[in-house]
């Protein structure tokens, strides 16, 4: 197998709970050492597609091949791949190094070399200290740490995270997303992330995919998918501001909209509520059909008021195309372009 | 944590009532047995008695073979019930209730029907004659009690179970056994252990079983006490006795305990997502064994019902209905059908509606707390210690003279069956309660609303299907409740059970069989009663 080889490849995965289909003709790929993320609103079928990866749920449709291996008859437990819950799952009754220590002894490895990577995990995530603790002992943020720790001692050959830091404080947040992609590059493994918090999957991204409703809409490295973001909904959920421009559908981000007095060139807005966010002013408003935007600026001068009517203008902008009238369609490179429907 | 006034006053009314009811009389049983035999002394010359060793043997014997042979029988049931998602799975649930709802008489007598002389299946297969009579009928007679406990117990052991937990293990290349072994199963063994446990306490000290299908050779501790209180005549010994009983049977009654209440874990059972049947050797072997434990069941009290309608001897279906209902049966009784069902409702109503009174704030007081184990806890679930024999006893030696006699014997059957059910209801309302947030009351009483409306608006509505299910499980156990009753009534307060023992024991088996339908019916309407809103007991 060539280095070259994603370690990873998904071609037309659909999956449904019962009648409801819940993936639809999913395929990506992942590449060796490299950091995956899924980035998508809650109930796109994020946790669903990381589970049929996992064999923990039956596919309806298409192929999941691991180093080129269709995995379809590999039971979950024979995959080689870890999967990470968002509660950590440890065990209760166990300390933090037989948490860790619990896949090396499955595979018979010697015990001095259960040691050692126990000692490897412990270094690498910062654990230091907390070997003989009981897992209701540790904070949410250790619980997490021992978990990824647990998952990359079993030494699988693809690492699946399943929003991990959903419920971790976010003043921890930013320090653990960065030990854990440290983690992951130290240990050399392949990892699937996913996420709703957009900063959150643009930071831990090799590269990003965005999934809707079951549908991977598009993948690209982080900085090429916000500054194309391809159609309306994604751009909406990358954090953009959609008009209507003369020549079709424009993202404008929040930080380049610029609010003025009636009577100017742009599009007018009404306010529906204005602040400060710590030295940035934060304005929402709604266009004349309805659609919420947002105005991130400097915060100098009077805040304008709830009900108040302003200009909208911009002097950078992304085209983009109304969602719908576009049909995914994947490269050689597995970059995604758009095509009219 | 400390208690509010409030939440203590709450609890005023249940421990009244269990210190009046249960504690005052059977420590001043005890207290007077103790000093007539001689104190310690006494009890350790009491226990050298034959009769009564043997009874404490037989106590030993019918039930641990009970309860090792009901997990082994309920607990792949109980898995396939808890872990897997079938068609008609929820109707199963409800239907492994009925068992524990009927009176024993009516499982008795199906031993009868199917493995006694003329049986339906003892005379085409002499061989299962064997189950018909002494311990093996006994033992045969408590699985078809216990079995279905077993199962739901596991099943709810199965729903504590932690899915994550299970899938973490796979994902770490453990095996299915690995999961088993290291995630799931635990919680499953609690389950079984605590209706393990169950089976053991009701066996050791049934009552019915070994009277009718065994005699004298088979008595357990329970029907010795009964013994030489109404037989031998010697009130003391029978209180001795049963005060040793209640020694030897506090560590399996605080074991039960312990662990249903590991099975409700902080946030409640879960309904964890059930998996789909797969097509696995050890899937297809639940499956078969399930459809064994539900046809062992479904052909007992098949034919209880068989019999109901097709009598012994061959009699018209309708003759031995109207030959219990008919004057013979009145003068052999004491007393009318007619009336002892009236007296049977009355009882049950009765002692339904007094147990979720005292239930339902003692609950809310107590049991919705974190460390439901507290020693107040505990102290409400004291009646699950007592045997309705012990029960009775003490009620009749320490009540009935204050209460005035025979008039006072409804009075004493009401008591008795509530404090027997108060353990039952506040299983069925703990189990929400402990996964009940706090959140709503509160949000209630942050809008303005006084505590009592916000317990009303807020809290109760959350809990009303255990609230259901408690009124329901109590009123249930109150129709089927024979041990006590039997021990304290009078023929004027004569129940349906207590008629259909007099039946049985009479060898009257076409009337038996008629009145064992009655109550059937009258069973199965409370089982429809729970089934029909989806309610679930929780044991």
């Amino acid at each position: 197998m060539s280095s070259s080889e994603p370690i990873l490849r998904v071609e037309g995965l659909s999956a449904a709970w019962g009648t409801t289909p819940v993936l639809e003709q999913v395929s990506f790929e992942v590449g060796r050492d490299e950091l995956f993320v899924l980035l998508g609103p809650n109930g796109s079928g994020k946790s669903t597609l990381l589970r049929c990866l996992a064999g923990l749920e039956p596919l309806s449709a298409g192929r999941v091949l691991l180093d080129g291996a269709d995995l379809a008859r590999v039971p979950a437990h024979r995959r080689g791949i870890g999967l990470m819950f968002q509660d950590a799952a440890l065990f209760p009754h166990r300390s933090v190094y037989e948490n860790i220590a619990y896949a090396p002894l499955l595979q018979r490895r010697p015990r001095s070399e259960v040691d050692e990577e126990v000692r490897r995990q412990v270094d690498l995530l910062g654990l230091a200290g907390f070997e003989d603790r009981a897992p209701d002992r540790l904070s949410g943020g250790e619980r997490q740490r021992v978990a990824l720790a647990r998952t990359l001692a079993a030494r699988p050959r693809l690492v699946l995270l399943d929003e991990p830091f959903a419920s971790i404080d976010p003043e921890l947040k930013a320090e653990l997303r960065a030990d854990f992609r440290r983690a992951l590059r130290a240990a050399g493994t392949s990892a699937i992330h996913v996420t709703h918090d957009r900063p959150e999957g643009l930071f831990l991204g090799d590269r990003v995919g965005l999934l809707f409703d079951g549908r991977l809409d598009r993948s690209a490295p982080p900085g090429d998918l916000f500054n194309d973001p391809g159609t309306d909904r994604a751009a909406r959920f990358l954090g953009y501001d959609v008009f209507p421009g003369p020549s079709g559908l424009e993202a404008v981000d929040p930080r380049d909209l610029r609010l003025g007095p009636v009577g100017g060139a742009g599009s007018a807005l009404r306010v529906v509520a204005a602040g400060t966010t710590g030295g940035e002013r934060l304005v929402v408003l709604r266009t004349t059909t309805g659609e919420r935007v947002e105005s991130r600026s400097p915060d100098e001068g009077p805040l304008p008021l709830p009900g108040d009517v302003v200009v909208g203008t911009w002097t950078r902008s992304v085209r983009i195309l109304p969602t719908g009238a576009v049909a995914p369609a994947k490269d050689a490179k597995n970059r995604r372009v758009f095509e009219r429907a | 944590m400390r208690r509010s006034l409030g939440e203590l006053v709450m609890l005023v009314p249940i421990a009244a009532f269990v210190a009046l009811f249960a504690l005052l009389p059977v420590g001043l049983l005890f207290a007077a047995s103790l000093s007539a035999v001689g104190g310690i002394a006494g009890l350790g010359s009491l226990l050298t008695q034959p009769l009564n060793q043997h009874s404490v043997a037989n106590s030993l014997l019918q039930g641990g073979l009970s309860a090792a042979l009901a997990v082994a029988f309920g607990y792949p049931a109980g898995v396939l019930l808890g872990r897997y998602r079938w068609p008609g799975r929820e109707l199963v649930r409800s239907l492994l209730l009925v068992p524990f709802l009927l009176p024993s008489l009516i499982v008795v007598l199906g031993i009868e029907d199917l493995f006694g002389a003329g049986g339906l299946l003892g005379t085409p297969f002499p061989d299962l004659s064997f189950f018909g009579h002494g311990t093996p009928g006994v033992v045969a007679a408590n699985l078809i009690f216990n079995v279905p406990l077993v199962v739901l117990l596991t099943a709810a052991g199965c729903e504590t179970a932690s899915a994550e937990l299970e899938e973490t293990v796979v994902t770490l290349g453990g095996s299915p056994a690995r999961a088993y072994r290291d995630a799931w199963g635990p919680a499953t063994w609690i389950g079984a252990a605590a209706g393990g446990l169950l089976t053991f306490l009701f066996s050791a000290l049934s009552f019915a079983p070994p009277l009718l299908l065994c005699g004298e050779r088979c008595y357990t501790v329970e029907a010795r006490i009964w013994s030489l209180d109404q037989v031998l005549l010697a009130p003391s010994d029978a209180g001795a006795l049963a005060l040793i009983m209640v020694v030897l049977f506090l560590a399996p009654t605080l074991g039960y305990l312990y662990l249903v209440r590991r099975l409700a874990t902080p946030s409640g059972r879960q309904a964890r997502r059930a998996r789909p049947l797969d097509r696995s050797a050890t899937t297809i072997a639940l499956v078969l064994e399930t459809g064994a434990v539900l046809t062992a069941v479904a052909v007992l009290l098949g034919a209880v019902l068989f019999r109901t309608l097709v009598p012994v001897g061959g009699a018209g279906p309708g003759s031995a209905w109207s030959a219990l209902f008919g004057p013979g049966t009145a003068r052999r009784l004491g007393i009318g059908i007619p009336a002892a069902v009236g007296n049977t409702l009355l009882f049950a109503i009765a002692a339904a509606g007094i147990t979720v009174v005292l239930a339902v704030p003692a609950a809310f007081a107590v049991l919705r707390r974190p460390g439901r184990g507290s020693g107040l806890g505990l102290f409400l679930f004291v009646p699950l210690l007592l045997s309705p024999v012990v029960l009775a006893l003490s009620l009749a030696t320490f009540w009935r003279p204050l209460l005035g006699g025979e008039g006072s014997v409804w009075v004493l059957v009401i008591v008795s069956q509530t404090v027997l059910a108060l353990p039952f209801a506040l299983q069925s309302l703990g189990i929400p309660l402990a996964g009940l947030s706090p959140a709503g009351r509160e949000a209630a009483e942050s809008l303005g609303a006084g505590r009592f409306s916000a317990f009303l608006d807020a809290d109760l509505p959350r809990v009303r299907d255990g609230l259901v299910t408690a009124s329901l499980f109590a009123f249930a156990l109150g129709l089927g409740e024979f041990t006590a009753t039997y021990f304290l009534v009078t023929p004027r307060f004569t129940t349906v059970p207590v008629a259909l023992y007099g039946l049985v024991g009479a060898r009257q088996l076409p009337l038996a069989d008629a009145a064992a339908g009655l109550l059937l019916l009258l069973s199965l309407a409370v089982f429809l009663a729970l089934s029909l809103g989806g309610r679930r007991v929780e044991l």
